[in-house]
């Protein structure tokens, strides 16, 4: 299972696939999209952090008749889901606090 | 490059081979057709990003089965939480160091080659020497990278040391 706080690739792994399934090249460039071009992610980290959360069970391949072998689309389970939501908090809580202490050092 | 990539898929466990290597394939034909009408220094840039990917990966996987966990290392910068992150010029320094190590094995080859003809090679098959290469580049990688995260924890640590207001008297 992942750890909290979770890592910048499996992050935006799990974003790409909050919104929609995807297979791996549209996840490549939607992590790209979401981080402002700022992560490019190679095939390797990629399909390693799939690795990860296909084992952990946070994500799940997309059985579909019609796509192709090398287009497996995954989606994010609800454990997934609840896992993003708990990181996402824990990211909130923590520009939350930053933006609070900045405010008072400048004040 | 395809050719190279599939060769570099080799270094995975064959289970992962025979899950994953259909897809990454089709994800790097994808990649590269994209990168294929950027700059040079974007395409250098990617293949330099996808080899490295590559071995961290197959690394990673072997480790994964040997002590059967995802947590003992991390080796990209990205899976690197971000405070122990080194600086991207320690990867571009890291491969300078690679390459100068290749040129002076090459070089140490080519006199070898010269003055000891007739006598026999040597260097092993190349798959050996492939393989120590390989060995050598991640036992040399992952000591800097030891290092460059102890240092970065010891600099972590003392800022967490510092109280907010204190005020210095020396």
């Amino acid at each position: 299972m992942e750890p909290l706080p979770l890592t910048e690739p499996v992050l935006l792994v799990l974003l790409s696939l909050a919104e929609q399934p995807r297979h791996g090249y549209s996840i490549l460039k939607d992590a790209e999209r979401i981080s402002g071009g700022r992560v490019k992610l190679s095939t390797g980290t990629l399909y390693g952090a799939l690795r990860r959360l296909l084992d952990s069970a946070w994500i799940e391949r997309v059985e579909e008749d019609e796509s192709p072998r090398d287009r497996r689309p995954y989606r994010l389970t609800s454990r997934g889901r609840r896992n993003l939501q708990l990181e996402v908090e824990r990211m909130r809580h923590l520009t939350k606090l930053a933006a609070l202490r900045i405010a008072r050092k400048e004040a | 490059m395809p050719s190279f990539y599939r060769w570099l898929l080799y270094l995975y466990p064959s289970l992962y081979r025979r899950e994953y290597a259909d897809e990454m394939i089709a994800v790097f034909r994808d990649a590269q057709a994209e990168v294929s009408t950027g700059s040079f220094g974007e395409r250098i840039s990617f293949r330099a990003r996808e080899s490295g990917g590559l071995l961290a990966g197959a690394l990673q996987e072997h480790i994964r089965i040997i002590s059967g966990s995802y947590q003992l290392i991390s080796f990209t910068r990205f899976d690197m939480r971000p405070e122990f992150r080194f600086p991207r010029s320690t990867v571009f320094l890291m491969s300078i160091i690679f390459v100068g190590v290749i040129l002076a094995m090459e070089k140490a080859n080519t006199i070898q080659v010269k003055y000891a003809a007739g006598a026999g090679s040597i260097w092993p098959s190349l798959p050996w020497f492939l393989g120590l290469t390989l060995l050598f580049t991640c036992a040399t990688v992952m000591v800097i990278w030891r290092i460059l995260f102890a240092l970065g924890r010891t600099g972590v640590h003392r800022l967490a040391n510092i109280q907010p207001g204190t005020n210095r008297t020396d």
